[in-house]
């Protein structure tokens, strides 16, 4: 076992590793910026090291400060968090360059994830479902082809583009002639590559993900599934395990993907595969995330397990000795992610003093924040401020317990999203739980 | 200590009812902290039914407690505030208050009648905006006090304002003219105009219309004033005394002519129409 750790990052889940580590023997370094000099983390570790200036690419992406911190320190690893070097495969080489381990799968495998087309090619290889597509459209007559294939409405989209950029809808067959040629156009000239590739495209879908965990062994097991689809512009709002919305049989295809996947990767560590639902149960391949995840205490509550000290012993080479039969889901979790954002004004990122910090408790009721009454929230980082994470036997006692917890909530001084998860637990299309990645964004636009 | 405040009530169905029907909405009277169900209060005209407590009320509560059923003819419905200045976050506000209040505008105005006796009315919504005045509420009212003078109408009025509409900055401020304008040639031309003062009777509303009223008369506990209590004290730095500003104040000091309790408000507009309508006694 390690016996020192440097903890690249800052915020809950610094603090959250740094506990972690602390109950199982390992002393702990944390890094920080000139702005977090007061945060949390910083207290919290047994040592502290500042690795620069406000910015996170001067300091919590600074990859050579980084280093030097934990090799001034004498530290063995170094746990990445989420963001930031979490999914960096030039740091995670550069870690094992310089003899520390990188508390994460291998450089080459974070790679080979990052890249979606590299990632898609992969699990078609491993025999997992992708969204259909086809690569490499020429010319129309490929495309009218491949549109068959595939069925409307699909995407097109240029091989080599990035920010929306080449991007076409397709709703039915007529419209293909004039966006292909559009899309075609536009990709020569932004990106001086025509190719063009179509996939399906997915609507009202659920986005559901599985946490797994692998040995270097080879042993992997997978913990169940995590409801993620409740989003506010592609970014996660609230978390629940189980997802109400899946059938048994959905369930079982879901979990035989996800260890499909991870054994063709010969994946080490944590990691989530995130797949998409349509209405008709099918199910696809998304991404893969090689890292601890923000939503990860959802699942530690329905399947009592401690995911962040088991990334920290398989990376350390200690075996799982639990096998994938030996694990079972109970009972219902949800998270709630607090922001420091004002709905009020879309949403808007603040700051502000922590005046009064009240944190509900209760049973099953966990609080996940670097919060503290007095604290000074800087406005250089994510606006994540807290999670809100409850556990009960049944859905429905989960979103009492979530509400109450949430009523509880006293967080003064800063402007954050508290209240709008209140109302979101008895919105009638969370109540049900039938709610798909476009259902924030629907219920808006029915307000307006 | 964590002010009591700062909890939120998760207002959750009692355990196992909750297939019940639904709960019923409760309003709690702000002076003696009586719960009472928003129906059976808005049956007994918003009235509190322990202390009196006259809660604030919709424009069309008003209208619906004040005319004779069936009586009244809205005018100006399609007048609304632009926004002139393009103030920052306006538009958003006016959506908002239209949302909650339903509301084009802070004020309805037509014409109908009180125990059979014609008049012009207009009503101000609290919960738009709190009843400020911007160029449409102007608008409105001067097309009312205008169209009354025509009809040789007397108007009756229900003044509820936090004052100037500051989204519209001049625009707002220059209604104050052009409403006293318009009501004084009412009253040149010999009509009758009676103003119920509503909480908050305040700003460019008091310093215009509202007080300009030939019989003044209020709701018990209303603030009236130009600028509000918590202003005074802040500016003057001097605690002001108990009731300051409320309708009880106003009367003692001669700004306002009687005070009304809600029961009585359309009994006695009728009568005051009634004496002053003319013709054979």
């Amino acid at each position: 076992m390690f016996a020192k750790i440097l903890i690249a990052n800052r915020g809950e889940i610094a603090v959250r590793v740094i506990r972690a580590c602390k109950e199982m023997g390992i002393r702990t370094v944390a890094v920080y910026s000139e702005a977090d000099r007061e945060a949390l983390h910083v207290s919290l570790a047994d040592e502290s090291i500042c690795v620069g200036p406000a910015p996170s690419a001067l300091s919590y992406l600074n990859q050579e400060a980084l280093l030097s911190a934990a090799l001034n320190t004498g530290c063995e690893a170094v746990h990445p968090g989420y963001g930031f070097l979490s999914e960096n495969p030039g740091f995670a080489s550069l870690c094992s360059e310089n003899g520390l381990k990188f508390i994460g799968p291998s450089a080459e495998t974070i790679r080979r994830m990052g890249n979606k087309d590299e990632a898609k090619r992969a699990m078609a290889a491993a025999g997992v479902p992708v969204i259909p597509g086809r690569e490499d459209i020429k010319d129309l007559s490929q495309a009218q082809k491949a549109a068959q294939e595939i069925g409307f409405p699909l995407l097109i989209k240029a091989r080599s583009g990035g920010g929306g950029r080449g991007i076409r809808r397709v709703k039915g067959p007529e419209a293909l002639d004039h966006a292909f040629t559009e899309a075609a156009f536009e990709a020569q000239s932004c990106f001086s590559d025509p190719a063009l590739y179509m996939e399906k495209l997915l609507t009202d879908v659920k986005h559901v993900e599985v946490q797994v965990l692998c040995d270097s062994r080879g042993n992997a097991v997978c913990f169940g599934e995590r409801d993620c689809s409740m989003q506010r512009k592609h970014q996660k709002i609230l978390e629940e395990s189980p997802c109400a919305a899946i059938s048994p049989q959905q369930r079982a295809k879901l979990m035989k993907y996800a260890r499909q996947a991870v054994r063709a990767l010969r994946y080490e560590g944590v990691g989530t595969l995130e797949f998409l639902m349509d209405t008709q149960g099918n199910i696809y391949f998304m991404e893969m995330n090689t890292r601890l995840q923000v939503e990860h205490p959802v699942t530690e509550f329905v399947c009592g397990i401690d995911l962040v000290k088991w990334q920290i012993r398989t990376a350390a080479g200690i075996h799982l000795p639990f096998r994938q039969k030996d694990i079972s889901t109970l009972g219902h979790a949800i998270e709630c992610r607090i922001n420091a954002e004002d709905p009020a004004k879309g949403f808007a990122p603040g700051g502000g003093t922590v005046d009064i910090l009240h944190i509900p408790g209760g049973p099953w009721v966990r609080f996940d924040t670097a919060l503290y009454q007095g604290y000074s929230l800087p406005l250089h980082y994510d606006s994540l401020i807290a999670k809100l994470i409850v556990f009960a036997p049944t859905r429905t006692e989960a979103i009492r317990k979530m509400l109450s917890a949430l009523c509880e909530t006293v967080i003064e001084g800063v402007d954050h999203t508290a209240l709008f998860q209140a109302e979101l637990m008895t919105d009638p299309g969370f109540e049900d739980g039938s709610y798909t990645t476009d259902y924030l964004a629907s219920r808006r636009a029915m307000d307006d | 200590m964590i002010e009591k405040s700062l909890f939120r009530d998760p207002n959750l169905r009692l355990e196992g009812q909750e297939d019940a029907p639904e709960k019923v909405p409760v309003s709690t009277c702000p002076r003696c902290r009586k719960n009472q169900e928003l129906p059976a209060l808005a049956q007994g005209l918003f009235l509190c039914p322990r202390c009196g407590y006259h809660f604030k009320i919709n424009a069309r509560d008003r209208i619906g407690m004040t005319l004779d059923e069936g009586s009244f003819r809205e005018m100006g419905k399609r007048i609304a505030s632009k926004d002139p200045l393009s103030f920052p976050g306006y538009k958003e506000k006016l959506e908002q208050a239209r949302g909650q209040s339903g509301e084009h505008e802070a004020v309805i105005t037509g014409a109908g009648s009180i125990f059979g006796q014609p008049c012009a009315f207009f009503a101000m919504e609290y919960q738009f905006m709190m009843g400020s005045m911007g160029a449409a509420v102007g608008e409105k009212l001067t097309r009312l006090f205008e169209r009354a003078l025509e009809r040789r109408l007397p108007v009756v009025g229900y003044p509820l304002s936090g004052g100037a509409r500051v989204q519209e900055g001049i625009h707002s401020l220059m209604q104050m003219a052009k409403v006293s304008g318009a009501v004084r040639r009412h009253a040149d031309s010999g009509l009758l105009y009676i103003a119920v003062l509503c909480d908050a009777t305040t700003g460019g509303v008091a310093a215009s219309f509202a007080l300009q009223a030939d019989i003044i008369l209020a709701e018990p506990g209303a603030l009236v004033g130009f600028a509000g209590p918590r202003v005074i004290e802040q500016t003057t730095r001097q605690k002001l005394p108990e009731g300051f500003q409320r309708a009880e104040f106003q009367m003692e000091k001669g700004f306002v002519g009687k005070i009304v309790r809600r029961r009585e408000q359309r009994e006695l507009l009728g009568l005051l129409l009634r004496m002053h309508a003319g013709g054979p006694a």
